[in-house]
């Protein structure tokens, strides 16, 4: 009854089992929990700080059983660079301190910012790289080498400033 | 007098879902349809804090799923959907034999 002719039928996420009904409807939803959304964390130590979801764990695993994602965020952000700096003060200031979590969507306020680094390293490595110590200081690394990196091109200049509250 | 009309519609509607379609009621609930883009629509009351109407909207934004403002208060949602509690926001995951879908994203 409701298949309206303009629009044509998105390809939609939905399990197979409503896939038939879905496909007739005209599917206007939207998947924004992706890897590359920035968001906000809003619960635990690191509440109120940006990350970018690296991985998203949509059913969940077995020891988190909802859904869920990794996501590497800045614990400390960089400093405010001037012109006056010189360069070694200008490294000094341009250093950010990352942190990789598993978070519950519940625990995250996503934001229309994306921010597409290549964090594929870290992704891969994701579920068990979060449970030894050296495996996590080493992803941590490799995140924040790449944000580093993305702080210097002075893209993305929202993600990279703290959050007033 | 055209207003009048389009609010019995919505109630219609309405009841139409919660007999035949599939829907949650509930901030929480609204929220987790929301992200996981099952919503087609959300309702929200007009007595709705506002954060919480702003933060609904912005996920709603960034699904692409429409909002319609109710007129009435959580008092009258929760009568519309036939229920004896007080309903601030809802989502309608599924609307069953209504065309509510269709015919709300002019009204809004």
């Amino acid at each position: 009854p409701s298949h309206s002719p303009q629009t044509p039928p998105l390809p939609s996420p939905n399990p197979p089992a409503a896939a038939q009904r879905s496909s007739r409807k005209e599917a206007k939803m939207v998947k924004f929990l992706k890897p590359g959304k920035a968001v906000i964390l809003l619960q635990g130590r690191y509440a109120g700080k940006k990350a970018v979801i690296v991985r998203v764990f949509e059913e969940g695993t077995r020891d988190r059983p909802y859904g869920h994602c990794l996501v590497a965020g800045l614990a400390k952000y960089p400093k405010k660079v001037i012109r006056k700096d010189s360069a070694k003060k200008t490294a000094k200031k341009s250093r950010v301190k990352v942190f990789l979590k598993l978070v519950n969507f519940t625990h995250l306020m996503p934001t229309r910012y994306t921010l597409d680094v290549d964090l594929k390293e870290v992704a891969s490595g994701a579920p068990d790289s979060l449970t030894s110590k050296d495996k996590k200081v080493g992803a941590a690394k490799a995140a924040k080498a790449k944000l580093e990196e993305r702080f210097k091109t002075g893209k993305n200049r929202w993600f990279f400033t703290k959050l007033r509250f | 007098m055209a207003q009048k009309k389009s609010g019995d519609n919505i109630n219609n509607k309405l009841q139409l879902v919660m007999k035949s379609g599939k829907y949650t009621l509930g901030y929480k609930t609204v929220l987790r349809t929301l992200r996981n883009s099952k919503a087609k629509l959300v309702i929200l009351a007009n007595n709705c804090p506002p954060l919480r109407k702003s933060e609904i909207e912005y996920y709603a934004m960034l699904a692409k799923i429409t909002v319609h403002h109710y007129h009435g208060n959580n008092v009258d949602l929760g009568t519309a959907c036939g229920k004896y509690f007080r309903v601030c926001c809802l989502s309608i995951i599924d609307p069953g034999d209504s065309d509510i879908i269709n015919a709300t994203p002019a009204g809004q």
